[in-house]
């Protein structure tokens, strides 16, 4: 008997949860920084083992399968990018080195390390930088 | 918002008819019940119910072209050499927004190409977002506002 | 020919290979695991090892026909993120390593 359809659709979105998953392996390997490597991992980490449960609702085609699975995808879709946004965060404050190309960093000289809060960023998004108080485009902070 | 709960009400009397609490029942269910609730809309007085079920439908289809886009484009990021790269943080003003909406927010913008939000300010004005590829943080403060604030504001509200 | 695509069995050979590749991603985590100069970037390598394992789980579930292990990737799911919460905020208070 040749594979029944839901087979083969699952078969896809296994290779594309697979494909997804060693994107984001090798990404986390390569990448320069902390910063860059989260994009990797939060993104196709996410959409990877998404589309491999997606696989096995669609594989099994049973509604308590699909009802266990689709609670599954939200959950994921969900907490996934809150403890990236949460080591990000972590990683930054505890002053993990950012990439030195880094084009521009808004971010720095905004935390109080007291408190552990952060300011807001005045305006149009200026630098926290007096001397950069104009609106406008930011002259780029790189380095050679 | 009346028939919001009136329509999750229906799904909830078609699970309990069919016999089997699933998604799939459920999902169907809901399907029924707003149809049903489209054609008695003269009985019931014009809502923003049904313009905003279409928003919401199609701010998901949007989410999940970036979704794929995005995981692409990582792929792209993964294989090109590293010395194409220009991120950033950048600081992206925010409207006047409750803690659920800045949370999704900060969670779609994750999960869509190029940005990744890092840390929101204390009096929440202010996200901070690492992007992938700054040519301009003007522009792409910018953009962001525009196609992803702008747009999940437009569903929540 | 046929009878060659009659008996080709799709989901065993999909679900080999997807195994396959899944331990090799989860090799090269497992390079960033040891590797990763500070902290954070273990932990990144951590929850990604711990989303491959979810995503074997779900494979294995497929090649196997066992729906119900899916409950356990529900599990290690849950646990995880708890798991990467809890180290965020013990590198937030301790620092840089």
């Amino acid at each position: 008997m040749p594979a029944a359809i839901n087979e083969i659709i699952a078969c896809v979105f296994i290779l594309a949860g697979t494909a997804f998953s060693l994107v984001a392996a090798v990404g986390i390997v390569r990448m320069p920084d902390l910063f860059t490597r989260m994009q990797a991992a939060a993104k196709t980490g996410t959409l990877g083992v998404g589309c491999t449960i997606l696989a096995v609702a669609i594989y099994y085609a049973d509604p308590g399968v699909a009802t266990l699975a689709a609670l599954v995808i939200l959950f994921l879709f969900l907490t996934n990018p809150i403890a990236a946004h949460m080591i990000a965060r972590a990683g930054y404050f505890a002053g993990v080195p950012i990439w030195e190309h880094t084009v521009v960093d808004e971010l720095k000289g905004q935390y109080d390390k007291q408190t552990h809060t952060l300011k807001a960023s005045d305006g149009t998004g200026a630098l926290s930088d007096p001397d950069a108080s104009g609106p406008g485009p930011q002259p780029p902070a790189s380095e050679p | 918002m009346r028939i919001f709960i009136a329509n999750l009400m229906l799904a909830f009397l078609w699970a309990l008819m069919t016999g089997e609490f699933t998604v799939g029942s459920l999902g169907v269910g809901f399907v029924f019940g707003y149809v049903l609730l489209w054609f008695i809309q003269p009985l019931i007085g014009k809502s923003v119910y049904f313009a905003k079920m279409i928003q919401i439908i199609s701010f998901l289809i949007f989410f999940i072209k970036e979704l794929i886009v995005a995981n692409l484009r990582v792929a792209w990021h993964v294989v090109t050499p590293s010395s194409f790269f220009k991120p950033g943080i950048v600081a992206v003003p925010l409207e006047e927004q409750s803690d659920l909406e800045a949370t999704l927010l900060a969670n779609v913008l994750t999960l869509t190409p190029g940005s990744f939000s890092v840390d929101i300010s204390a009096d929440r004005r202010t996200l901070y977002v690492h992007v992938m590829d700054v040519d301009d943080p003007e522009e792409t403060r910018w953009e962001l506002k525009e196609q992803y604030e702008k747009r999940l504001l437009e569903v929540l509200r | 020919m046929t009878l060659l695509l009659a008996d080709f069995d799709l989901v065993g050979f999909v679900s080999t290979l997807s195994m396959n590749v899944m331990a090799v991603a989860m090799l090269f985590s497992l390079v960033r695991l040891f590797r990763g100069p500070s902290v954070p970037d273990r932990v990144i390598a951590l929850d990604l090892i711990a989303a491959l394992s979810v995503g074997i789980i779900a494979i294995y579930s497929i090649g196997n026909d066992e729906p119900m292990l899916l409950r356990a990737g529900i599990v290690v799911a849950l646990v995880v993120f708890i798991g990467t919460v809890a180290f965020a905020m013990f590198v937030e208070k301790r620092g840089r390593e």
